[in-house]
């Protein structure tokens, strides 16, 4: 059709875009991917040691021993810790009592202090489950000797954790090495063909009402829904060209497993990118310039992005922001994506989410087609 | 048939009445001019009857068809050029043209004939973007882009604002080139000099008409003598000009000044009060007034009219 050959002419015309189309996916895996991730690599540990004692040390040379944790410092006092912790040259301060090695005996119940910099909260999270793990271990192996009562050991040094002499294994399904790059890059691609979807096919029709072309095609014989399928089916090809671009990056550069079915991850895919095309659609009816456009799309991608889970579970959120999640096309592909990529589910597990966005696609679309008026 | 009927057309947007009850018709083959100042409501007027927007109301049919209720077969017959340059200034002259000639289901080819005379001048840079042409280029490609579906109505919004004098007077040429070709045109022009080539003029001002008739009519309907009054020193003059009483509306146009004398009182009398002003050797003759002094004579009338 002449109209979509104009399209795709005006796409290759901007060198710009036309670059931006191929180059986008590939900056976004390469970069995004590796850099957006929340495992914490190595903690700085500023240890106090009041007690000086053969056990103490067995400690902390377990702490250093581990991969998470370098002793950055030997600080005399909390105080001189606590300045270290403010300055950020320390993540986490470890105060080892003077009665630490008494207590592992069984005569004092001594406590270990930790004070961690929360300013980051998860890699705070993270940084005390580490801890309790390495302590938890040094608590094993120290009521394995035969030093202490088992009890007193137990609830001596951690508070918190698990019954001594009973170890627990998680076994962590569809991750097993908990890579964080594998849960992010299917959210990745959802925000890269959320991002093409939304604002290139939006900008191009904004852009010709601020041309004045749109009043000239106007006043041809052109149908309504002919001028609405020339500004999206560029756009949905491109979105699903990019997507098809990611993937492989993903799959080249990070040897993402692909557990389900491609065909069923594409289809999702169409649905969605229909979805995102109607909004895009919708909000360009109702901005008259670019600037208008980039601003609203903009401030509505942010919060359908931030609010999908890509970053942190739609469980944890509060109850509204769940509900709101019926409504928000990302966070569905962002689960069918991650379902089908890393569980392998087929359509009979995503079926429902499947099902909504289809209807979220379709009323959309509906929605947008409506309050497109091509008169007055 | 007429080629434009409209009925009593009103335009609000909000508290503003852009167009306000307007009523006028255009034969078929004429070309047929709306003249006023920014503002008075001409876009307006002509976006409605491109069927672009529904009009808040009265009626207005184009060879019978209603431009709110047939505005799908009439979108075939009209062709319109909106004021500000509205074609893809990322594809070529060509590719622009092509473009609207498939929109409209035609070929160049078949309809060559008709944009030959204007498509012809730009046809040489045909490879080249439409938004790297100079203003009289892109105008005359938006003329050839309106033209190509063999329209039976050319409706132009200010075709010649932004444009060289040359390339005025040679878009004017083509304007009555395409009236031999028997397609009517409605056109709008903030230009007084322009509206001469009209058959008929419609002076339009807030939104209001003001007059409709042929050139001439419009000129003769001054009803009193005018006379031009010309000096070498045209600000002194005019200066002088505005504190002699028996002289009224005195408005600078071109090397002289065009004034009306009152009732019962003749050049010579003039002459010799500028005499005593010390201005010597003024000329005064008679002249024929022009468009601008109609349309300044009525823009002076209209708050009267409205107190009685």
């Amino acid at each position: 059709m002449f109209l979509l050959r104009k399209e795709f002419r005006h796409i290759r015309r901007n060198t710009f875009i036309a670059r931006a189309i191929i180059a986008v996916p590939i900056i976004q895996m390469l970069v995004l991917v590796p850099a957006v991730t929340f495992e914490v690599k190595r903690i700085d540990l500023a240890v106090i040691d009041s007690d000086h004692s053969r056990a103490s040390r067995e400690l902390v040379a377990k702490l250093s021993g581990s991969s998470f944790f370098a002793v950055a410092a030997t600080p005399q006092s909390v105080r001189e810790a606590e300045s270290m912790l403010f300055a950020g040259n320390a993540d986490m301060v470890l105060v080892i009592p003077s009665d630490f090695s008494e207590g592992l005996a069984g005569l004092t119940r001594p406590r270990l202090q930790v004070l961690v910099d929360a300013v980051n909260s998860t890699s705070a999270q993270l940084a005390w489950t580490y801890l309790n793990s390495v302590v938890r271990d040094f608590n094993r192996d120290v009521l394995l000797s035969g030093g202490s009562p088992p009890g007193q050991a137990g609830g001596m040094i951690m508070s918190s954790g698990s019954m001594p002499g009973l170890s627990v294994l998680p076994h962590y399904w569809y991750n097993p090495t908990l890579n964080y790059k594998y849960f992010m890059l299917p959210g990745i691609l959802v925000i890269l063909i959320t991002a093409i979807g939304l604002l290139m096919s939006g900008l191009n029709l904004v852009r010709e009402k601020e041309s004045g072309t749109i009043e000239q095609i106007n006043v041809t014989p052109v149908m309504k829904w002919e001028l609405i399928a020339s500004k999206i089916i560029p756009f949905f090809i491109i979105g699903l060209f990019d997507l098809a671009l990611g993937l492989s990056i993903g799959w080249l550069a990070f040897h993402i497993p692909f557990e389900g079915s491609l065909l069923l991850f594409f289809a999702c895919a169409m649905i969605f990118l229909v979805a995102v095309l109607g909004m895009a659609l919708f909000l360009s009816t109702m901005a008259s310039t670019q600037q208008q456009f980039l601003f609203v799309s903009y401030f509505v991608m942010m919060i359908f992005i931030l609010m999908s889970g890509i970053f942190t579970p739609v469980e944890s959120m509060p109850v509204w922001a769940q509900q709101f999640n019926w409504v928000n096309p990302v966070a569905y592909l962002m689960r069918i994506n991650r379902m089908i990529m890393l569980k392998g589910s087929g359509f009979h597990d995503i079926a429902m989410d499947v099902g909504l966005l289809s209807l979220l696609a379709t009323s959309l679309l509906t929605l947008a087609i409506r309050a497109y008026r091509k008169r007055a | 048939m007429k080629a434009v009927e409209a009925n009593s057309i009103t335009q609000r947007f909000g508290k503003i009445t852009a167009v306000d009850d307007i009523t006028f018709a255009v034969s078929e083959g004429e070309l047929f001019g709306f003249i006023g100042p920014d503002g008075a409501g001409k876009t307006t007027l002509f976006r409605i009857a491109a069927t672009l927007i529904i009009p808040s109301g009265g009626r207005m049919t184009l060879f019978g068809l209603n431009v709110v209720s047939d505005y799908r077969e009439l979108r075939n017959h009209i062709g319109y050029m909106p004021g500000r340059f509205s074609l893809y200034q990322d594809l070529t002259v060509e590719e622009n043209l092509q473009f609207y000639a498939t929109i409209f289901g035609t070929t160049i080819r078949e309809n060559y004939h008709l944009i030959e005379p204007i498509y012809k001048q730009i046809e040489p840079f045909r490879e080249r973007r439409a938004g790297n042409l100079s203003g009289g280029m892109k105008q005359k490609l938006a003329l050839s882009c309106a033209l190509i579906h063999k329209p039976r109505i050319l409706i132009l919004d200010e075709p010649t604002t932004g444009v060289d004098a040359v390339s005025r007077t040679e878009f004017w040429e083509m304007l009555e080139g395409l009236k031999k070709e028997g397609i009517t045109i409605v056109v709008s022009t903030p230009y007084m000099d322009e509206a001469l080539r009209c058959d008929r003029i419609a002076l339009i001002q807030q939104g209001r008409l003001m007059g409709i008739d042929t050139p001439e009519a419009i000129r003769t309907s001054y009803g009193r003598k005018m006379w031009a009054v010309s000096h070498p020193d045209r600000y002194r003059l005019l200066l002088a000009l505005r504190e002699i009483q028996i002289v009224s509306n005195p408005e600078p146009f071109g090397e002289a000044v065009h004034i009306t004398l009152h009732e019962g009182t003749a050049p010579e009398d003039l002459n010799r009060k500028l005499e005593n002003t010390g201005i010597h050797g003024a000329t005064i003759k008679e002249t024929l007034p022009g468009i601008e002094d109609v349309f300044l004579e009525l823009m002076r009338r209209k708050p009267e009219e409205k107190s009685l």
